[in-house]
């Protein structure tokens, strides 16, 4: 199949610029993704016009699907460029569109802003708490049931796609998000971080917590890295719930 | 989270969490418990309008304690009002995106909110009908001590209404079995993914349940007739549903 793949990129200049699209031809290479197909491009950025045009900026960085970079929505549907085969692709639909999330600030073209998706973790104080640099030896153990739990939770890796597809997730709400909230069950879970779990439970309890979650179960089908989402959306709105009566006593 | 309110906003925000599990939980008790119990009453008129106006009557002792308006105003209007009001608050919230994710539970969640919005619409209008609409506009109001005929009445003047009754009642029922779903994993009571999938069996087949006794009550009103009565009262609306222009058939 020596035939050009032919890709309609959504395109913005700058974070206030306007919105336009553009068509590309790239030629078809065994194997190739999305991520190669956007590398081609910057290689020699001609529209299917022959206009020269400004190489399309995306962003990528591990190349196999663990750091989320390079998250956008392609043909619709959110997911992740370096994983996106353009032979799946074009099984979908003949032609191919690129789009930036729609969920986060555009920098410019396919690259976007996700901060608010790292704030909320920091809200979330998703980590293990520490306030020295000692060793503090090997940390506690867990149990097997435990485990096996928590390690699906450890996978995710913060690319955004959970939070794209959520009709809840947006900016009339100060939603955390299915990310974060599956992060607090993972640290409430573990151990080591369990220290600070009633604050992690304020969190969830508060504004823009799990209640905001209206359970449209997008973000647990639409996680690369299948993270049982849903469940730990509903471990959160028990444990919050019991939070916010045992606070409510306690006052 | 404490800290003194200084605007309707950070309200809001305080008892954001508050807010939404009473949301939820006034959909279950009283509301939820309230429809399924009248459409179960409603749905005794097939077995005849004595029985049906027995269960009013059952219902109007309330009344001759004095009671009726207080248990109807602190256990039904004022739970559903704020259902209701908050409710489309949630809905407007909302980013709805079933087109580009044609998920089934992302369906269910749309339809979870539209049929909110039609219940709501609905609600009032049914409300207002039977209890100050009355004759002058065509249709007909509900009378305690004449039950059966004036419900049927209400709900035969017009083809409209039936229409808007079917409506009504199966985007009630729907949103009462799929709102039994959400608030069971809401509540953190189905976690497991296997376990919302059962659950959701079982909601479908109360829906399923509850819409077949939700028709049947409407089916029993469309066809009721009341037999001819001495009473003056019962003889005139009896009268207005015998009209041939009103009669169904
Ligand atoms: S289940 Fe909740 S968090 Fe997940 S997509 Fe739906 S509304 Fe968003
Ligand atoms: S939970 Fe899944 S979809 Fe969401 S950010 Fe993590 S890896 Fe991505
Ligand atoms: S580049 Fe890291 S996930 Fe694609």
């Amino acid at each position: 199949m020596a035939q050009d793949v032919i890709v309609h990129i959504q395109r913005k200049d700058s974070p206030d610029g306007a919105t336009y699209r553009q068509t590309f031809h790239v030629p078809y290479e065994d194997g190739m993704n999305i991520t190669t197909v956007l590398q081609r491009i910057s290689a020699q950025p001609v529209t299917d016009e022959g206009e020269h045009t400004a190489p399309v900026a995306y962003d990528a960085c591990c190349l196999e699907e663990v750091c989320g970079a390079c998250t956008m929505v392609i043909n619709g549907h959110v997911r992740q460029a370096c994983s996106a085969l353009v032979d799946n692709l074009l099984k979908e639909q003949p032609e191919i569109t690129l789009e930036p999330m729609t969920k986060f600030p555009v920098v410019r073209d396919l690259l976007v802003d996700r901060s608010r998706l790292f704030n909320a973790l920091k809200r979330s104080k998703a980590w293990v708490s520490v306030d020295g640099y000692w060793d503090r030896g090997s940390g506690p153990l867990m149990a097997p049931r435990d485990q096996e739990e928590a390690y699906p939770l450890s996978r995710c890796m913060s690319c955004g796609c959970c939070l794209e597809a959520c009709p809840q997730y947006n900016d009339k709400e100060d939603f955390i998000g299915p990310h974060a909230v599956s992060q607090i069950v993972l640290y409430n879970t573990v151990p080591a971080g369990q220290s600070i779990a009633p604050e992690r439970l304020d969190v969830l309890a508060g504004p823009g917590g799990i209640a905001a979650c209206g359970n449209a179960q997008n973000c647990v089908k639409v996680c690369p890295k299948e993270i049982p989402l849903t469940t730990s959306i509903a471990k959160a709105g028990r444990a919050a719930t019991g939070h916010a009566i045992r606070r409510w006593f306690r006052r | 989270m404490a800290g003194t309110i200084t605007s309707a906003e950070s309200a809001k925000e305080k008892y954001f969490f508050l807010l939404r599990r009473l949301h939820s939980l006034s959909g279950l008790v009283p509301v939820g418990v309230f429809l399924l119990w009248h459409l179960i009453v409603n749905a005794t008129v097939l077995a005849g309008g004595d029985k049906f106006q027995f269960m009013v009557d059952q219902i109007h002792q309330l009344q001759k304690a004095g009671l009726l308006f207080v248990v109807e105003m602190a256990f039904i209007f004022l739970p559903l009002a704020f259902h209701a009001v908050y409710g489309v608050v949630i809905a407007l919230s909302a980013d709805m995106n079933a087109r580009e994710y044609r998920y089934g539970p992302n369906i269910r969640y749309t339809l979870q909110r539209w049929t909110g919005i039609i219940a709501f619409a609905f609600i009032m209008f049914h409300v207002w009908q039977m209890h100050w609409l009355g004759e002058p506009f065509g249709g007909s109001m509900f009378k305690p001590h004449d039950a059966p005929a004036s419900t049927a009445a209400a709900i035969q003047a017009s083809w409209w209404f039936i229409t808007f009754y079917i409506v009504g009642v199966t985007a009630s029922v729907y949103h009462l079995s799929n709102g039994i779903w959400t608030a069971l994993i809401t509540w953190g009571i189905t976690i497991g993914q296997r376990a919302q999938r059962i659950s959701g069996y079982f909601c479908t087949a109360f829906g399923v349940a509850l819409l077949l006794v939700g028709m049947g009550a409407l089916w029993g009103f469309t066809t009721y007739h009341a037999p001819a009565q001495p009473d003056q009262e019962t003889a005139h609306t009896a009268a207005f549903v015998a009209d041939p222009q009103h009669d169904s058939h």
